[in-house]
């Protein structure tokens, strides 16, 4: 059984990485421990006894972040699921991360490397996803022939580009007004016009 | 729910699981023909090919990816 003080301090390790969450989601990744260790009402030293430097910290959170979104496209994909519905179910996994998504995209480059495998380790297993069900998709339509990393990259510079100038495409969520547009069409450029 | 020990994949269907068999530690991606766990140098090829294949990357960031991923599973935890 756990102790009170194990409770505790998981407790206070869990608090400090919601908050962090929050902190970076409202103001990106150049966010300091400070502005953390405030919105989160703890002392500064607290956040260095749950983890050892910031670099730690955001490791933690993205891996936390990166297991989430496995979780839920899991859980969401079916055996025989078809692009439609896989499509439809990445963006609805970011839609409820998307401010937090979005920061992380544009600040990606300037994050420390092993902030930036935990990102591609996150994309991995978008890609495995939606390899497979290319796959079974063949079987059933007429796919394009088009190289797998750049059916994938494809789909991840449209999300992205939305994502990154939502500005001019949606004063609220960017993903929730053109998910349906973005997948309608993306489907298009993929599938070979029936004679 | 249980996650694959070699890959991390969350494992809830039985046919997730290696052999359709739900008291493996890993999944049906990470068993070999005969039902038992690969290799970590077959582990680590396999998702090095997926990567590239699927993503794109350069070969030697999608190494470093892959061995950042591995570092954290069980499975793999004294090959580091
Ligand atoms: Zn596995």
């Amino acid at each position: 059984m756990k102790t009170k003080r194990q409770i505790q301090k998981e407790a206070t390790r869990k608090l400090i990485l919601d908050t962090a969450y929050r902190v970076y989601a409202e103001e990106g990744f150049s966010a300091t421990t400070n502005q953390i260790a405030k919105a989160a009402n703890v002392s500064h030293g607290t956040i260095f006894v749950h983890f050892p430097t910031v670099e730690n910290l955001l490791i933690c959170l993205l891996e936390r972040f990166g297991s989430e979104i496995n979780k839920h496209l899991h859980l969401l994909s079916e055996k025989d699921e078809s692009l439609e519905t896989f499509l439809a179910a990445h963006i609805d996994v970011l839609i409820r991360y998307e401010d937090f998504y979005k920061k992380l995209i544009s600040d990606i480059n300037s994050l420390p490397q092993d902030a930036k495998f935990v990102f591609i380790n996150i994309q991995s297993v978008v890609s495995l996803h939606l390899s497979q069900v290319i796959e079974r998709e063949k079987e059933k339509k007429e796919i394009k022939e088009i190289p797998m990393h750049i059916i994938f990259n494809s789909w991840l510079g449209l999300i992205h580009y939305y994502l990154t100038n939502s500005y001019l495409f949606s004063a609220e969520s960017v993903l929730t007004e053109h998910k349906d547009e973005l997948i309608l069409n993306y489907i298009k450029l993929l599938e070979n016009e029936r004679n | 729910m249980k996650t694959c020990i070699a890959c991390g994949m969350p494992m809830k269907k039985e046919s997730d699981f290696a052999m359709g068999d739900t008291s493996k530690e890993y999944c049906i991606y990470c068993a070999k023909e005969d039902g038992s766990m690969q290799s970590f140098e077959e582990k680590k090829q396999s998702l090095l090919n997926f990567t590239i294949k699927t993503q794109g990357l350069d070969k030697a960031i999608a190494e470093k990816a892959v061995e950042n991923m591995m570092r954290q599973l069980p499975a793999w935890k004294g090959f580091f």
